[in-house]
């Protein structure tokens, strides 16, 4: 555990003093620049925050997973087992992302208005902020959890890896059966009907999601350099 | 620690680059291990440290604690020499402190602590080559493989290495190497292990006890009790060096006073006469002898 906590410390250095986070934070603002409006109904404003996350998220974790020259890899490899440097790539790209929902999330609940998307009903701010936190977390999850699967080691190929992390952003905010497309769901009908949902269980689903496209990466991390 | 039948291929069906390895390594042991290019001594190094994982058998009581050393870093991490190190000593379960105080005693003994707060991405092949080494040996890891890791460093820096690696099987820790000196840490490793055609593994070893044994065996498809083996007995001036030119299949122990023990195939022992009989300053030759292959033990007959 120490050295999982060591090698994510390491590659959270490597992420910060890359600037690989600045291109993933441009998009993450450009999404909400459109999106969010300073006065708009405070939930909506929330599912926003948290559906762009997702491929904040994805991105990051990309930028992470492909941090390293190989051999630097195989020299955090040998130190703590490849299975944990590929899980600290994940766990930084998904720490990153949490860091940036905050801020967003902090910062669209302070300009928003904490009413329901007719504006008849009034949304208590602090329920809200709940709600959108745990939006937040479901879709950085989900992101991780893209980002894992369609980087390496399980997809290669620069080229396939990028369209694999595109495709599966859109596909993990637009399918039904998606963790994050139901904590979005969420947010936005909770909008429209004046009251705050926590949305738990797609939170518990991404959690679920997340944890099993980690293992699947680490595992295949393990298995073959 | 123990391979068991170990195998590795690269794709499903493809061509075996190990296959049926069987090898057990003690603590303290100097593993040395040798073939030609290609022939998968890294693969064979790189699953002893746990980087990658075997396609077939499986390796038991891995040390919990491993450095390795690639042959090239071409490290264009964004962060200092002394950070870096410092990170990989948390990794290994040092306090931040400790870490920074350890890489920084390794930067030193290799002589690179001018580079302590330089970007790795400015350092110089070599140096970036010694934080390689010190990442390696930050957190005092029981298992220590490099891959050519003396490749690159300069001649000081490869002695400090030499010793290191002498040190670390002293107190207990277990060492494998490739190297394509073939005099690297002459006479020293316990263990010899051959890397033959087809991915199989060839073994000769022996303890202290019978430094005799120490010799190369070549790949699995020679004789059963590998090649005749010849030794060299010269003396030289006191204080030259192990001559340019021997065979590759030579091994070297070369005392202080100029006596140099050469171990080598019959065949390639007329190559290593000329050689000693044509350097300046000249050798010797004491005694050539043919050598019985005892103590010689080879696994994994096709």
């Amino acid at each position: 555990m120490r050295a999982t906590f060591a090698l994510t410390r390491y590659q959270l250095a490597l992420l910060v003093r890359s600037q690989r986070w600045l291109a993933p934070l441009l998009l993450y603002a450009g999404l909400l620049a459109v999106g969010v409006r300073a006065g708009q109904p405070v939930l909506d404003s929330l599912g926003i925050v948290a559906a762009a996350l997702l491929p904040t998220a994805a991105w990051l974790v990309r930028s992470c997973v492909t941090a390293e020259p190989q051999a630097a890899r195989h020299c955090a490899a040998a130190a703590a087992g490849a299975w944990r440097a590929h899980l600290a790539g994940v766990a930084a790209g998904g720490v990153a992302a949490l860091l940036f929902g905050c801020a967003a999330l902090g910062v669209t609940a302070g300009v928003s208005a904490p009413r329901s998307t007719d504006g008849s009903a009034a949304v208590p701010l602090l329920p809200a902020l709940g709600a959108g936190l745990c939006g937040v977390l479901a879709c950085a999850l989900m992101g991780a959890a893209v980002g894992a699967l369609g980087n390496r080691p399980l997809i290669r190929s620069r080229g396939y890896a990028v369209a694999a992390t595109l495709l599966g952003s859109v596909a993990a905010l637009a399918l039904g059966a998606s963790p994050a497309n139901a904590a979005v769901t969420g947010l936005v009908s909770g909008s429209a009907r004046g009251e705050v949902q926590l949305p738990w269980a797609a939170l518990l689903g991404a959690v679920a999601v997340a944890a099993l496209a980690a293992t699947a990466a680490c595992a295949v991390a393990a298995r073959r350099e | 620690m123990r391979l068991e039948r170990v195998g590795r291929r690269y794709r499903a069906g493809g061509p075996w680059v190990l296959r049926g390895v069987d090898l057990d390594v003690r603590a303290g042991t100097l593993v040395r291990v040798e073939g030609g290019n290609g022939s998968g001594k890294s693969t064979l190094l790189r699953l002893v440290a746990g980087i990658d994982a075997p396609s077939a058998g499986r390796i038991r009581g891995r040390p919990r604690t491993r450095g390795y050393v690639p042959e090239r870093f071409p490290a264009a991490l964004p962060l200092t020499a002394l950070g870096y190190l410092t990170h990989l000593g948390r990794v290994r379960g040092l306090g931040s402190r400790a870490a920074a105080r350890e890489g920084a005693c390794w930067l030193e003994r290799f002589g690179a602590q001018q580079y302590a707060a330089t970007s790795m991405r400015e350092l110089s092949k070599g140096s970036a080559q010694k934080v390689a080494v010190a990442q390696a040996l930050v957190g005092g890891p029981e298992l220590l493989v490099l891959d050519e890791a003396w490749t690159g460093l300069d001649q000081p820096a490869r002695e400090v290495l030499d010793s290191v690696v002498r040190e670390r099987v002293a107190e207990g820790g277990t060492v494998a190497f490739v190297d394509h000196d073939p005099a690297r840490l002459a006479g020293a490793p316990d263990v010899i292990v051959r890397v033959g055609t087809g991915g199989r593994v060839a073994v000769a070893g022996a303890g202290a006890a019978a430094p005799e044994a120490r010799v190369a065996v070549a790949g699995a498809g020679d004789g059963a009790r590998g090649p005749a083996m010849t030794r060299i007995e010269a003396l030289g001036a006191p204080g030259a060096g192990v001559p340019e030119g021997l065979p590759a299949s030579a091994r070297c122990t070369l005392a202080p006073d100029g006596e140099l023990l050469l171990t080598l195939p019959a065949a390639a022992s007329d190559t290593a006469l000329r050689v000693l009989l044509t350097a300046r300053p000249g050798w010797h030759i004491r005694s050539v002898r043919p050598l019985e292959p005892f103590g010689e033990r080879e696994r994994d007959r096709v």
